[in-house]
């Protein structure tokens, strides 16, 4: 009896936790370490701190598809241009294309990165 | 991490015991056809003394921006965009009109920040750092200001004690040099974007417009402009 009251209890503690943590905005986008990783290329922006943001920019993609929640803003469109300052440019279209599937708004901005890259955009 | 978020926790009580306003009276084109879709944030305006501060703000600003419901364009990808076309300074944008944005980049609203301070303050064994930022969005449809906001974060730096106050001393100025500023930065913008109505992508859409807002927060950010 005792036993069931203490788990009781640590459910409702749980459960204030978990009401407590709504109280930030939230769309539900899992996010990862992006802001960290995203950082540290920015301050050494060489392969490997590039290679680590592009790995975490998929993880965030795999975590959000996963969970059944949309791909946040912006992630399809960071990876694609990364892949295109790799030469990748196939990988880069795709992702591009992947933004603009999720955000039909986001279009003219996709355009305008093909523009920078001086790439042949299909769109 | 306790100290942060009851400074967090302080400030937002603080702030609340000003002139408040309903999010739909403060922001009444956030509430109709006027609200954007898509945000194009400008690289911040850096007017403190930390150099080093725009970069902890840049690589923030996308998640809790994109959390309250809006298409947020990459900070960096826009940046380069700018620099390849001769915009080196974001102070540059300021005198341009809005509506070339729309027709640039499909942006329904651009967004400015200015970083008024980035302030590291040592006491003899504690250290924090104030962050001081200025939110405005204009519409590039009409090129009127849609949303304002300014957003204060204190972040205790200091070390935990050794027991010996010359280690203590030490270890205090080495922590405040070399802190990860980087969650302080996310705090920073959180706490703006509490002010700001949910966007489209957001389950909150529609719904906040009773929320309170400090109508002293929503206009200093404009009288510095």
């Amino acid at each position: 009896m005792i036993d069931l009251y203490k788990k009781k209890s640590a459910l409702l503690a749980m459960f204030v936790i978990f009401i407590a943590g709504c109280a930030t905005p939230n769309t539900g986008y899992y996010w990862e370490n992006y802001s960290g990783t995203l950082y540290n290329y920015k301050k050494n922006p060489d392969d490997k701190t590039m290679d680590k943001h592009m790995v975490m920019l998929q993880n965030i993609i795999n975590k959000n598809e996963s969970k059944g929640a949309r791909v946040p803003p912006g992630i399809h469109a960071e990876l694609g241009y990364m892949f295109a300052k790799k030469g990748e440019n196939a990988l880069a279209a795709e992702q591009f294309q992947k933004e603009m599937k999720v955000y039909p708004e986001s279009k003219n901005f996709i355009e305008r990165i093909y523009q920078m890259l001086e790439l042949e955009g299909d769109n | 991490m306790k100290s942060i978020f009851l400074l967090i926790v302080c400030s937002i009580f603080i702030a609340s015991c000003g002139t408040t306003q309903t999010k739909l009276e403060a922001y009444p084109a956030m509430y109709d056809q006027r609200q954007p879709l898509s945000i194009l944030v400008i690289p911040a305006i850096n007017n403190s003394t930390a150099a080093e501060a725009t970069d902890y703000f840049n690589v923030t600003i996308s998640e809790p921006l994109s959390n309250t419901g809006y298409y947020t364009m990459p900070v960096e990808i826009v940046r380069d965009i700018f620099l390849k076309e001769g915009i080196v300074d974001s102070a540059m944008v300021k005198g341009m009109p809005a509506s070339i944005f729309k027709k640039n980049f499909g942006a329904d609203a651009v967004l400015f920040v200015t970083i008024n301070s980035w302030d590291k303050n040592y006491a003899v064994i504690s250290a924090n750092v104030t962050v001081s930022l200025d939110y405005v969005l204009l519409s590039t449809t009409t090129n009127e200001v849609i949303w304002s906001y300014s957003s204060t974060v204190v972040l205790d730096t200091t070390a935990q004690s050794s027991g010996f106050i010359v280690a203590d001393l030490i270890s205090t100025a080495i922590s405040t040099a070399a802190a990860d500023y980087v969650p302080l930065a996310q705090q920073a913008n959180y706490q703006a974007f509490v002010g700001l109505p949910h966007g489209k992508y957001s389950l909150r859409h529609g719904q906040d417009g009773q929320d309170s807002i400090n109508t002293e927060l929503k206009d200093s950010a404009l009288a510095k402009e």
